[in-house]
C-alpha cells in the first residue's frame, strides 16, 4: 500500500467516523435501525455547499448543515412515533424523499463544484505546511481534531440525564416509560443528532473533495454498520465511554482494510461492495470462531 | 355511583385500616371502568366491566383472579398502559384517565412480573438507580448520577443486605433475576410514588426468592406508608399481605374482604366463596342489567 493510499484510508477512516458515530446512535444507543443516513449525507453536503456558493463562511456553513441533518432524523423520528410506521420503513421514506429534496437544494443540479470556493480544509493545508509539513495530510488533521471534539461532546452527553434517558430508551423502552420518560422524544431527537453528525460528514466530505453530489450516501449505511460492526469486535468494550472510542478506530481500520484489499492486484475498484460486504461478514463471524475454539480447548482441558 | 361489591357480596363490610391515620381521604378512584378487546369483532371480550375501585390512602390491596378475570387490564387503566374505553381514573385528586403512560408514572411506581423488564441490562445498578431518581423530574444536561446520589443509593442497597452496595458500577445484566427484582423494587420506591403497582412481581422467581422480595415489599410499603395495588396468583400471599383482598372475576370485583376478615381466610375458604360467586354469577348479571 502506498504513502497515498495509507494515509488518504486514515483520512476517510477520520471524516466517516463522524458518520459512524452517527449510526452508531441510532443503531446501537436508540436500537433503531436508521437508513435515512444515505439521504442526510448528501443533505449536509448539498447545504453546506449551496450556503459556500452563497458566500458564507465554510465553518458557518456546517450549522446550517447539521440543522437540516436534525430535521431529517426528527422526521423519520415523527413518522416511526407519531404515525407508528416500521422505523426500516420510516427512515427509507425519508431517504428517499431526500433524494428529490437534495437536488432542489443544489439547484436542480445532482452537483456543486466547490473546487473554487473557499472550504475549511484549505486554511489548515496553508499552516501545515507552514510548519513543513506535507499539506496532502492537512485534512487528516483537521478530521482529527473535529472527531475527538464530536467523541468528547458524545461522551459527555451520554453522562448527562439526558444522555442516560437515551440510553436506557434503547434498551428497555418500558422501564423507562415507567419512570416518566417520553420514549417518543427522546428518539426523535436521538434520530436528529443521529443524522446531523452524518450531515456534517457529509458537509466535511463535500469540502474535502471539492464537490457535492446526490449520489454521494450511496451505500453509506453498509459502510457505518461495517465500521461498528469492526470496531466493536476488535476494541469493544462495556462501557460507553470504550464504545463510543472503539466506533471511531473501527470506521480507520475499516477504511484501511478496504484501502489494503485494493492495493492487492487481484481486485478492481468495482470490487468495493464485495470486499466490503465480506469484511462485515468477516467481522460478525469472528467472536463466533473465537468462542468455538475456546470452548474446544476448554474442553480438550477437561478430557 | 354503584358499587357492585355490596350488591353481589353480601358479607361485605367497608375496609377499617385503623393502622392508617389518613384512612379516609381517597388516593385511588376508579369510577365504572369499561375496557373492550377486539370490540366489533367475533373475538370480542369484556375485559372489565364497570369496575369501580376506591383505594384508601396508604392502603395495601392485594388483587387476585383466574386468567382472564381483568387484573391486569386494571393494572393497564391505572398504569396508563392500555387506558379504558370507559370511566374514570383519579388519583391523589388529579384525573388521570387520558394521560399517557409516561406523564402519569411521575406519580406512579411498577414492578413488572417479568424480572428483566424492570431495569435496563446494559447499565449499571447506579445509574439504573439514578434514571428511577428522577422519576417526575426533568431530565437536562446535568449529571446523570451526582456523588451524593451514590451515597444515597448505597446506603439503601445496604439495607437490601444482598451485598449489592459495594457493586454499584457493575452492570445489572450480570445480576440475578431476584437481584434485579430486588433493585427494580427499589426504584418504584426510591421517590416515594403516590400509588405503587405490583404486577405478579414474585410470580417468575423461586419460591425463596419471592419470600424475600414480599419481605421487602412489606418493608418498603409499610415505612413509606404507601398506597399499593398487588396482583398475585398466590392466594396464601394474598391473605398474608396486605390491608385488603379484592377478587375479579369476568372484569368485575367478586369478592372484597378488609383486613379484619381476610386475616380469618384460608386458601380453601377463599376458593370455596369463589365458587359460589362464580355460580351466581348468571344471577348478578341480569340484576345488573335491570338495576344498570
Amino acid at each position: 500500500m502506498s504513502f497515498f493510499a495509507f494515509t488518504g484510508a486514515i483520512e476517510q477512516g477520520l471524516v466517516y467516523g463522524l458518520m459512524t458515530l452517527g449510526v452508531f446512535i441510532t443503531f446501537r444507543v436508540l436500537d433503531f435501525p436508521d437508513l435515512t443516513v444515505d439521504g442526510s449525507l448528501p443533505l449536509g453536503a448539498s447545504v453546506s455547499a449551496v450556503c459556500i456558493t452563497a458566500g458564507m463562511n465554510p465553518w458557518l456553513s456546517l450549522f446550517p448543515a447539521m440543522a437540516a441533518g436534525f430535521l431529517a432524523g426528527m422526521i423519520t423520528g415523527i413518522l416511526t412515533t407519531r404515525l407508528k410506521l416500521l422505523h426500516l420503513l420510516a427512515s427509507i421514506l425519508t431517504m428517499t424523499a431526500l433524494y428529490s429534496i437534495n437536488i432542489r437544494i443544489m439547484g436542480g443540479r445532482p452537483n456543486v463544484p466547490l473546487i473554487t470556493k473557499p472550504t475549511v480544509i484549505a486554511p489548515v493545508r496553508e499552516l501545515v505546511s507552514s510548519f513543513g509539513i506535507n499539506p496532502w495530510l492537512a485534512s487528516s488533521f483537521l478530521f482529527l481534531a473535529m472527531v475527538i471534539l464530536v467523541v468528547c461532546i458524545l461522551i459527555w452527553l451520554m453522562r448527562t440525564e439526558f444522555g442516560q434517558a437515551l440510553l436506557a430508551t434503547g434498551d428497555n423502552p418500558k422501564m423507562i416509560t415507567s419512570l416518566g420518560v417520553n420514549t417518543s422524544f427522546t428518539i426523535v431527537v436521538g434520530v436528529g443528532l443521529s443524522n446531523s453528525l452524518v450531515s456534517l460528514c457529509g458537509a466535511l466530505v463535500a469540502q474535502n473533495q471539492g464537490t457535492a453530489e446526490v449520489s454521494m450516501g450511496v451505500g453509506m449505511i453498509v459502510d457505518g454498520l461495517a465500521s461498528i460492526v469492526v470496531g466493536e469486535t476488535l476494541f469493544g468494550g462495556r462501557r460507553i465511554v470504550s464504545r463510543i472510542i472503539s466506533v471511531v478506530l473501527g470506521s480507520i481500520v475499516y477504511r484501511l482494510a478496504i484501502a489494503l484489499a485494493l492495493s492487492l492486484k487481484i481486485f478492481k475498484a468495482t470490487d468495493l461492495n464485495l470486499i466490503t460486504a465480506s469484511i462485515v461478514v468477516a467481522s460478525l463471524c469472528l467472536p463466533k470462531v473465537k468462542t468455538y475454539f475456546q470452548s474446544r480447548s476448554y474442553r480438550a482441558k477437561i478430557d | 355511583m354503584r358499587n357492585l361489591s355490596s350488591i353481589e357480596v353480601p358479607q361485605l363490610e367497608k375496609p377499617q385500616v385503623s393502622m392508617v391515620e389518613t384512612a379516609n381521604t381517597k388516593m385511588l378512584t376508579a369510577t365504572s371502568l369499561v375496557k373492550y378487546f377486539y370490540r366489533g369483532t367475533v373475538n370480542e371480550v369484556l375485559a372489565l366491566d364497570h369496575v369501580d375501585l376506591k383505594v384508601d390512602s396508604g392502603q395495601f390491596v392485594c388483587i387476585i383472579g383466574s386468567n382472564g378475570a381483568g387484573k391486569s387490564t386494571l393494572m393497564g387503566c391505572v398504569s396508563g398502559y392500555s387506558p379504558p374505553d370507559h370511566g374514570s381514573t383519579v388519583l391523589d385528586g388529579r384525573d388521570i384517565t387520558m394521560w399517557p403512560e409516561y406523564r402519569r408514572s411521575k406519580l406512579i411506581g411498577r414492578v413488572f412480573q417479568d424480572p428483566l423488564a424492570g431495569t435496563c441490562a446494559s447499565m449499571t445498578i447506579e445509574e439504573n438507580m439514578a434514571l428511577a431518581f428522577r422519576r417526575g423530574r426533568r431530565r437536562g444536561f446535568r449529571s446523570g448520577v451526582t456523588k451524593n446520589e451514590r451515597e444515597l443509593f448505597r446506603a439503601s442497597l445496604a439495607k437490601l443486605d444482598l451485598g449489592l452496595d459495594s457493586r454499584l458500577t457493575d452492570q445489572v445484566g450480570l445480576l440475578s433475576g431476584g437481584q434485579r427484582q430486588s433493585i427494580t423494587l427499589l426504584m418504584a420506591t426510591l421517590i416515594k410514588p403516590k400509588l405503587l403497582l405490583l404486577d405478579e412481581h414474585t410470580a417468575s422467581l423461586d419460591p425463596k426468592t419471592a419470600e424475600l422480595i414480599m419481605k421487602m415489599t412489606k418493608q418498603l410499603v409499610e415505612e413509606e406508608r404507601i398506597t399499593t395495588l398487588m396482583i398475585t396468583h398466590n392466594m396464601q400471599q394474598a391473605i398474608t399481605y396486605g390491608h385488603r383482598l379484592i377478587m375479579l372475576h369476568h372484569g368485575r370485583v367478586i369478592l372484597d374482604f378488609d383486613q379484619e376478615t381476610k386475616s380469618k381466610l384460608t386458601v380453601t375458604d377463599l376458593l370455596q366463596h369463589f365458587h359460589e360467586v362464580a355460580k351466581n354469577g348468571a344471577d348478578s348479571i341480569s340484576d345488573r342489567m335491570v338495576l344498570g
